[in-house]
């Protein structure tokens, strides 16, 4: 009796694992990215490998390989959509260098069967799936946050991104939320920083002797430590620079803190997002019904987690999280 | 009053001129006070546009068709490498420039042998082997943020009599090459390459040699100022060149050197490279959009190369 129960037990064990493995276990799966050439992006690809690695040699899928595109242009990431779709590959997980002009090659693999999971820079073809940040939201949060520290208000210095791209709309439309929804604060100048240190450093050092006293820094992300360095060249006293979750900027805040006390914000989109389109789409290769378009939560540090955020970013590289099939199965079962 | 005029058919003038009138404009709106900020980071980040400039210069002083390409890989890769080596530690500065310098001299030497051996038109050449020096870049340190030593960031973002230490720096480096292109045989023989290479060939200039020289300097020029905004900035980043592509030809176009070859401007490049921070400054600080400012930095440059260009025409 108690034999048999045992053995219903590992039959049904084994049954239920098969159901969740079996079915994926053939698949393959490509990441298709259209540039490499940051840290972001480095952390990112480096996440995917780490994820994609383990997830083919537990026999979660057959094959997952990332490929990037050496000139981030959209011609050259739709004939890499295309070779992959007469490779075989079953799913195609896309960070896309345009929101449209994929769409084409987006559409031609779904019509082959291949299932797409577009992420970060996401593509607008229906029939691809879609993991978002809510960036308008992510702006409009630095400014919330910049109103419970400073409830007096002040002049704003705005760091935007690389013009025109759809991200730095997002943010920057986010912040003019905030900024009206907290009408104490008011924007005295934006800057084009590239959402890279060097670049923000050089803006913020050209605009800040036409600006007035300013109280608070807006950023989008790899722009905090230039605009701290700015600031400090120019003899000013540094202002509230809300954070993107680098490394420079995080050991900087540190730094900041133990000499001043200095508090802050930081918070970016998490390079492991790609392993969390990874999880996404063995789930729907597994048949589970999913949303087509999904919100990844964005990672935020505070200054209670600053030291063991810190800890664990390899230095130069950006604050990262890499998602589980737990998480996957959590973002899936919030869009539901 | 001819002689008064006669500063006008200096090519180099305009770009001086035009740094003047946005400078200006800028203090109109924040007032004296401003000035010695302004003039500050416009020679801070000016430096580096000049010295990335003065190489450019170099090669397209050579003739049509020469442009190196590939200068903010060799940034890129110079910079990577430099900080790697030195690991952030004290007393490693030179070693980390050294370095810096062989990764320049190499990323030089592989352009030259593409350009010359395989005889891939310089466009070309410097183009493609400017992905491979960005991959080595990419894998040596996979993108990671190594801040430079102390001592280095402190000299990068430091200043001796009121002017910035790079700025010394790039102004030591122009001499250099103003002199040599003005005063050595050196020089001379650049010039001659690009006003016409076949006549310069048979009047006895190693022509050949003279260009793999060229395109060795300006890949060597490129890492040292890949080095100091690295050391200045905070650490290397993978994408820390991609301004200074378009950045480098317009500081030599404006400064007044001739795309036709043949002839150098080193003061126009520095009018030029301060020109190119302070109209992005005087945009942003009269809150130009992005759209608008660079429709409006286009304008202006397509005017001031008109005005350089047209009046050494009639001379």
């Amino acid at each position: 009796m108690k034999t048999a129960v045992m053995l219903l037990t590992t039959a049904t064990l084994a049954l239920s694992a098969g159901a969740a493995m079996a079915d994926t276990s053939g698949k393959r799966i490509a990441l298709s990215n259209n540039y490499a050439g940051n840290s972001w992006r480095q952390a990112m690809l480096k996440t995917f490998e780490e994820t994609a690695d383990k997830a083919v040699a537990d026999g979660v899928v057959a094959a997952a390989d990332a490929y990037t595109t050496s000139e981030s242009q959209t011609t050259e990431q739709a004939a890499q959509i295309q070779n992959m779709i007469l490779q075989g590959y079953d799913a195609i997980l896309l960070n896309a260098a345009s929101p449209t002009a994929l769409n084409g090659a987006v559409k031609e693999a779904c019509d082959a069967g291949v299932l797409v999971v577009s992420f970060d820079s996401i593509v607008t073809e229906p029939c691809a799936y879609r993991i978002a940040v809510d960036f308008v939201e992510m702006g409009r949060q630095e400014v919330e946050y910049l109103s419970e520290r400073l409830p007096e208000g002040g002049k704003l210095l705005e760091i935007r991104g690389l013009a025109g791209v759809s991200t730095d709309d997002a943010i920057s439309q986010g912040i003019h939320n905030g900024v009206e929804q907290f009408p104490q604060f008011e924007v005295a100048g934006a800057v084009h920083g590239n959402w890279a240190q060097d670049v923000a450093q050089k803006a913020v050092s050209g605009i800040l002797p036409s600006l007035p006293e300013v109280v608070g820094v807006v950023t989008q992300g790899g722009d905090g430590y230039g605009a701290a360095q700015a600031f400090a060249a120019a003899g000013r006293e540094t202002p509230l620079i809300v954070l993107g979750n680098r490394q420079d900027e995080m050991a900087w805040w540190a730094e900041q803190r133990d000499a001043n006390g200095y508090e802050t914000l930081s918070l970016s989109i998490a390079p492991g997002v790609a392993s969390l389109a990874f999880w996404v789409a063995q789930q729907i290769l597994d048949g589970e019904e999913v949303p087509k378009d999904l919100t990844v939560p964005f990672l935020k540090i505070t200054q209670d987690t600053l030291d063991e955020q810190l800890a664990s970013t390899p230095v130069g590289s950006v604050a990262n999280v890499a998602y589980t099939l737990e998480d996957a199965k959590a973002v899936i079962a919030g869009a539901k | 009053m001819k002689r008064s005029m006669q500063i006008f058919t200096r090519p180099w003038i305009w770009s001086w001129l035009a740094a003047a009138v946005v400078f200006a404009m800028t203090l109109a709106l924040t007032g004296a006070d401003g000035a010695t900020g302004l003039a500050y980071a416009a020679l801070s980040f000016g430096s580096f546009a000049a010295i990335v400039g003065l190489g450019q210069m170099l090669v397209m002083t050579l003739g049509p068709g020469n442009v190196d390409l590939s200068i903010p890989a060799t940034m890129t890769l110079a910079a990577t490498l430099g900080l790697k080596v030195m690991n952030s530690e004290p007393g490693n500065a030179m070693l980390g420039l050294g370095v810096a310098l062989l990764a320049g001299l190499l990323t030089g030497g592989m352009n030259v042998l593409l350009i010359f051996l395989l005889r891939l038109p310089p466009i070309i050449a410097t183009l493609a082997a400017s992905l491979v020096y960005q991959s080595v870049a990419i894998w040596s340190n996979r993108g990671l943020r190594i801040k430079p030593p102390e001592a280095l960031a402190d000299f990068a973002t430091g200043r001796l009599i009121g002017v910035p230490n790079v700025a010394w720096v790039a102004l030591v480096l122009s001499i250099i090459i103003w002199i040599v292109l003005e005063r050595s045989l050196w020089g001379r023989w650049l010039l001659a390459s690009g006003q016409n290479m076949r006549a310069a060939r048979l009047a006895g200039v190693p022509v050949q040699a003279v260009r793999a020289v060229t395109y060795i300097a300006v890949a060597l020029l490129a890492s040292v100022a890949g080095y100091l905004l690295a050391s200045f900035s905070g650490g290397a980043a993978l994408n820390m060149g991609s301004e200074y592509l378009l950045m480098s030809i317009a500081v030599v176009v404006i400064g007044g050197t001739s795309v036709a070859g043949g002839f150098s401007n080193v003061p126009g490049i520095w009018g030029a490279s301060l020109f190119m921070f302070l109209v992005v400054s005087m945009l942003n600080s009269y809150g130009a959009g992005a759209g608008l400012r660079m429709v409006l930095t286009g304008t202006i440059i397509i005017f001031i190369v008109i005005a350089a260009s047209s009046r050494r025409g009639r001379l």
